[in-house]
């Protein structure tokens, strides 16, 4: 059986909340945290993000992106895909991206790598996502619930 | 030789992505400096004002947000300054805790500097993952070290970024036995490794400096300085943290919002190397023998010499982390009452990046009048400034605009700022003429 990691990032701040509006979604889903599955909701985890890549064969990472697409777009990125690196590493801002750079070059990235991002908008401090972020977030929940194996999927 | 008779002005706006915002500007005219000035803008300036009015019992978590990766250093001197105001007398084991607390994040926050801040740029790296493709066992090594830094932070904190763990009169929970044994052997099992990071740093060839400078840092009679001790200087000074006014002062230059502070009017260093130029005598015997191997002498008078004292360190932290979990007991309670009282407070401990003095008025009800917070990098911004200078000119002015912004980021590395967490922070506008 995988062990499945599923991790969305985000803050309590507006659109941002993207990647955990995801997790609240998956558990309205009857998908929970259990022994082969791993749920957790994280804050910027910089390069600690490296070592919760380990010990998971599956990991599904969600987080909020800004882009041109409008609010609510949802996109997956393949590895051969993730923008080039550019900018310089930060202890204090280390990036999901850059993380997942060092990860690759340490060979320390799983065997599966689910990589989603959600278009958004404001990050407003205090206020509630959008509802064309928070309708992606089900509907990209949906679509995670879809891809788990039935033994991973909660009854 | 190239030609001297010509200006640069080099000039870097805004420096992104990091705790605030700075910015460089360096001017050479006919081979001479004539404009040299880093501008940083702290943000824990703002926290002094979001204090006022605020109950002590809030003071811990709020500190701890000023940054992400030293908020036990801000947490801890909180707590000494205020327990100090209202005659707490803390339990032995609160402590010892807090100082197992600390060693953790100067586990983590040394661990991260050295391997995706500094050490790439001794290795012609542009980034930690370039030298992730050169240095790949190194790195995981820094990483895993890094990680149990984090992890002893979190078994105090309940999570390693912002914890909000400590409490005025000790700490909120006291971990189980058997999470501190299980913590106990992977604090051993990473001693070999923090002495393979110790030789690897000594290793690395880093440029010869010498550069005459006042270290400051905490002293304490029983142990190498971390969360108590008086304030010390290179220059015989020995006072306790109420005396800070008396010797330093914080000045404001038009250039910057951050303050400079200055010792006597001069600026000074705190940090690793200030630390371990004082205090290397009250290194446990095995880090000795380790200090001793990696051939550094001390004092030393080479900021370069940073990245090894914050190896060495590291395994300093090991060790005493090891030393006081080995008698660790789960405490009646994790911390005493405490009784508010009003009156002027302060305290001072060693963060990662040096000291850290705070100065509290508190009023009967316990809540905040005014305080003052002096971060390591206010502190070491005027040094900084002074090395930028002395190293540009041994450096020689002369050559490309590349290869001074790169000399003089590897400088302001040394300090391990707040600006320096972008690691390749200085965009500059060069103008010849």
């Amino acid at each position: 059986m995988s062990r499945v990691r599923i991790l969305g990032i985000g803050s309590p701040s507006g659109d941002d909340q993207a990647g955990w509006l995801v997790v609240d979604a998956l558990a309205a889903h009857g998908v929970h945290a259990r022994d082969d599955v791993v749920i957790d909701k994280l804050d910027r985890p910089g390069v600690q993000l490296i070592s919760l890549l380990e010990n998971a064969d599956w990991v599904i990472l969600v987080d909020a992106m800004q882009s041109d697409d409008p609010p609510g777009h949802v996109q997956r990125f393949d590895r051969k895909d993730w923008p080039a690196y550019i900018e310089g590493l930060s202890s204090h801002g280390l990036g999901v991206l850059d993380a997942l750079l060092l990860a690759r070059e340490l060979g320390k990235l799983p065997a599966r790598l689910d990589l989603y991002g959600i278009a958004i908008g404001a990050a407003t401090p205090g206020e509630p996502a959008q509802s064309a972020v928070m309708a992606a977030a089900t509907q990209l929940a949906r679509r995670i619930v879809g891809d788990l194996t039935p033994p991973v999927r909660q009854a | 030789m190239t030609e001297q008779k010509k200006t640069v002005s080099i000039h870097v706006p805004v420096l992104a992505r990091v705790e605030g915002e700075g910015a460089l500007d360096l001017r050479i005219d006919d081979g001479a400096i004539t404009e040299l000035r880093l501008r940083i803008f702290e943000p824990p300036r703002f926290f002094e004002k979001f204090l006022e009015g605020r109950h002590y019992t809030e003071i811990p978590d709020m500190v701890a947000r000023i940054c992400g990766i030293c908020p036990v250093a801000y947490q801890v001197t909180a707590a000494q300054a205020l327990e100090k105001l209202f005659g707490v007398e803390l339990d032995p084991w609160a402590h010892a805790m807090r100082r197992v607390f600390y060693c953790g994040e100067w586990i983590q926050s040394h661990s991260l500097h050295i391997h995706l801040l500094a050490a790439p740029d001794f290795f012609g790296c542009n980034n930690a993952i370039e030298l992730a493709r050169i240095a790949p066992d190194e790195v995981r090594r820094g990483l895993r070290i890094q990680a149990l830094g984090n992890e002893l932070m979190d078994l105090f904190g309940a999570r390693s970024v912002h914890p909000v763990g400590v409490r005025i009169g000790g700490f909120h929970a006291a971990p189980s036995l058997s999470r501190i044994q299980a913590l106990r052997e992977k604090l051993r099992t990473a001693l070999p490794e923090a002495e393979a990071l110790i030789r690897w740093a000594a290793s690395i060839p880093v440029p010869q400096d010498d550069q005459a400078f006042i270290s400051v840092a905490l002293q304490h009679p029983a142990d190498y300085a971390i969360e108590r001790g008086d304030i010390a200087a290179s220059d015989g000074l020995h006072i306790a943290a109420e005396a800070f006014d008396d010797h330093f002062a914080e000045v404001h230059e038009p250039h910057s919002t951050a303050l400079f502070s200055r010792y006597h009017g001069q600026p000074y260093l705190v940090g690793p190397l200030a630390r371990l130029n004082l205090n290397h005598a009250r290194l446990p015997a095995r880090v000795n023998a380790l200090l001793a191997e990696s051939g550094l002498l001390l004092p030393s008078r080479n900021l370069f010499h940073s990245l090894v004292a914050r190896a060495i360190e590291i395994l300093l932290a090991l060790h005493e982390a090891l030393r006081l979990l080995d008698a660790y007991r789960v405490p009646d309670s994790p911390w005493v009452p405490v009784t508010p009282r009003a009156g002027i407070t302060t305290g001072c401990t060693e963060a990662p990046r040096g000291l850290l003095w705070h100065r509290y008025e508190m009023d009967a009800a316990g809540c905040v009048v005014n305080a003052r917070i002096v971060p390591p990098t206010s502190q070491n911004q005027g040094r900084i400034e002074e090395d930028l200078r002395l190293s540009l000119l041994n450096f020689g002015l002369d050559h490309p605009d590349d290869a001074l912004r790169l000399h003089c980021e590897k400088v302001i590395r040394n300090y391990d700022p707040c600006i320096s967490c972008a690691t390749h922070f200085l965009r500059m506008n060069v103008e010849r003429s």
